[in-house]
């Protein structure tokens, strides 16, 4: 399947790429297993999804399993499509532009 | 597109992805009640097989088959070890349903090589003896298999 590069304004954030990259590699993921993950507090951790999830790219479903309620969020279709076309268009800044001096000196200095 | 990100911040960005990601691909694992339950099943089919009894070692091999297959279609593809999250299938890869079968099916040929060697030694109860030594293997080399199958995923991410 050929993926669009496409930059997501939606998902660069930082917080929120992340969130999107864990939850790319699964079908579900807890949302204790997630926030744990990226060290978020509950009320930053259900912000960020609250923006995912009112933008369609994902969706949160609250499950029993025994006596407790779990939250398992996962990435839509919509999110899915938008995560890789956002990895593309990284990819294909990463291929076609140079770092800049600046950029090299920092780098350097690291 | 304008204002995009920077060659450096993309870069960051994708280093940033491939490490989330490396979180999901340390999850691929069997649950360990699988690999003790196995062992624990291969020790007494191994236990039954040297009573000489036909009708049990039928009825031995046919629950442990069918608690095997019970429970193998939705635990051996690697991706429920945690039940904090169900990897996806094409990260944990096809590969490694494929792998635990051909596993058993090795351990089944060390079972019955052992076995043999046993008894043409004059060992008493043989088929124990090297059900007893599978089931080790089984219970440390288990966990250090699906080391292998995260290696391989990690690699197909492109990840260190």
């Amino acid at each position: 399947m050929t993926v669009t590069p496409r930059f997501d304004e939606i998902i660069h954030p930082s917080t929120r790429l992340s969130i999107v990259a864990l939850l790319a590699g699964a079908d579900w993921v807890d949302f204790s297993f997630a926030r744990d993950q990226l060290g978020l507090s509950d009320s930053a951790l259900s912000k960020q999804f609250a923006t995912l999830e009112e933008a369609g790219y994902l969706s949160i479903e609250r499950p029993m399993t025994g006596r407790r309620r779990r939250v398992h969020v996962r990435l839509t279709g919509a999110g899915r499509t938008a995560f890789d076309g956002h990895v593309a268009a990284l990819q294909e800044i990463v291929a076609t532009s140079a770092p800049t001096r600046q950029e090299e000196a920092d780098h350097a200095s690291n | 597109m304008t204002n995009g990100p920077s060659h450096e911040e993309a870069t960051r960005a994708l280093e940033s992805i491939r490490h989330d990601q490396s979180k999901v691909i340390a999850q691929i694992a069997l649950p360990s009640w699988y690999w003790w339950g196995l062992a624990a099943g291969w020790i007494v089919l191994g236990v039954v097989s040297d009573l000489h009894n036909p009708w049990w070692i039928s009825i031995a091999t046919l629950a442990f088959g069918a608690a095997h297959a019970s429970v193998a279609h939705w635990v051996i593809g690697g991706r429920q070890g945690s039940t904090q999250l169900r990897v996806r299938g094409e990260v944990a890869g096809a590969f490694t349903p494929w792998l635990i079968i051909g596993c058993l099916v090795a351990l089944v040929a060390i079972t019955i090589v052992g076995a043999v060697a046993g008894s043409v030694n004059g060992v008493s109860h043989p088929v124990t003896i090297a059900s007893v030594g599978v089931a080790i293997i089984i219970v440390l080399g288990g966990p250090r298999l699906m080391g292998v199958v995260r290696r391989r995923a990690a690699r197909r991410l492109g990840l260190p």
